[in-house]
């Protein structure tokens, strides 16, 4: 093969792979919409799920990998965590906990009101006192 | 004295020990964590906004978890290798202290003000548990919610947590992290 053919293609191969490399680096995360739904479930199903069975509901809800869940319920309260981000409660059936869903406050439903039917699609985190979801956006109905 | 005064006076006398465990007893579910990695060749800051904690300010006695996959980090890789690499947060899902703070009493808490605290306890991350001893502070507002706030460090090798040699350089060996809790009395 000639010399400078193959200088060529080696230095190609570099510069592609230093491509990769650097968008690989930069990637940005990727959105509860930009993902396929990997399990639907009501709030109510979600937080039985992880009390009776906390660690089938990780595998299930959570995953190895990054999923997406969809949950549907009636939204329990709206709270500010800080000047970026709000929390959408849904009802459990349980006072004490909930599926606390966190939006970015770009992304939040602002018609959205207590006691209103909704769906989420959002990342599951895992079970504390509540079942938390993060990067959470809403569903449109169409 | 009417029968309805009576029950109305052992109805408050009942609740008297409830009125005052509540202005004892403070919780949040919104805590905030932020740790943050500083090297030549990057910076790395995550942040938890999840962070549920209770404290008994008549025992001393302070708790709070946080679920690892609520870090999140401005870059999807540096989330990924975390989770997957650092953390293994399939298999350590949770990070969580149990403790006692002192510096403060649970009459200092009914008065507005600020007060330096310790907080000594078990901090298990990881799946390992280290006794750790952490300075902090603790602001009581005029409206009762409490204000508690704490840095210090972590260093991954003493929670197990293996940094390949080939990132070596882009981990600091020691980690500053952040916690602010804005607690309400339950």
């Amino acid at each position: 093969m000639n010399k400078k053919i193959l200088i060529a293609i080696i230095v190609g191969a570099v510069v592609i792979g230093a491509a990769f490399g650097w968008s690989e680096y930069n990637r940005g995360k990727t959105t509860a919409d930009e993902m396929p739904i990997k399990e639907v479930v009501t709030a109510q199903a979600l937080f039985l799920a992880f009390s009776s069975d906390e660690e089938a509901a990780n595998a299930r809800f959570v995953g190895t990998a990054e999923q997406v869940i969809q949950v549907s319920g009636a939204i329990r309260s709206i709270e500010p965590v800080d000047g970026g981000h709000t929390n959408v409660v849904l009802e459990t059936g349980d006072p004490l906990a909930g599926v606390v869903c966190e939006f970015a406050n770009e992304d939040l439903d602002p018609t959205w009101r207590t006691g209103a039917a909704v769906k989420v699609n959002g990342f599951c985190s895992g079970l504390l006192l509540d079942v938390v979801l993060v990067r959470c956006v809403p569903v449109v109905s169409n | 004295m009417t029968m309805k005064t009576i029950k109305i006076l052992g109805l408050l006398v009942a609740m008297t020990p409830l009125a005052l465990s509540a202005q004892e007893r403070f919780a949040t579910r919104n805590g905030h964590i932020t740790f943050y990695s500083s090297t030549p060749v990057e910076d790395i800051e995550a942040h938890n906004r999840k962070v549920t904690s209770v404290w008994d300010a008549s025992t001393g006695a302070i708790e709070f978890a946080v679920l690892i996959k609520a870090f999140e980090f401005e870059k999807a890789l540096m989330q990924e290798h975390f989770n997957e690499n650092y953390m293994e947060s399939n298999t350590h899902p949770k990070a969580n202290f149990k403790g006692k703070m002192t510096g403060i009493t649970a009459d200092e808490v009914k008065t507005a003000g600020t007060y330096v605290v310790t907080v000594s306890g078990d901090l298990t991350i990881h799946g390992v548990t280290k006794n750790v001893s952490i300075p902090g502070s603790v602001v009581v507002g005029p409206s009762g919610v409490v204000k508690a706030s704490s840095e210090f460090i972590v260093k991954p090798e003493d929670h197990n947590i293996a940094i390949p040699g080939v990132v070596r350089k882009n981990i600091a060996e020691t980690i500053k992290v952040t916690v602010d809790l804005s607690l309400d009395p339950l």
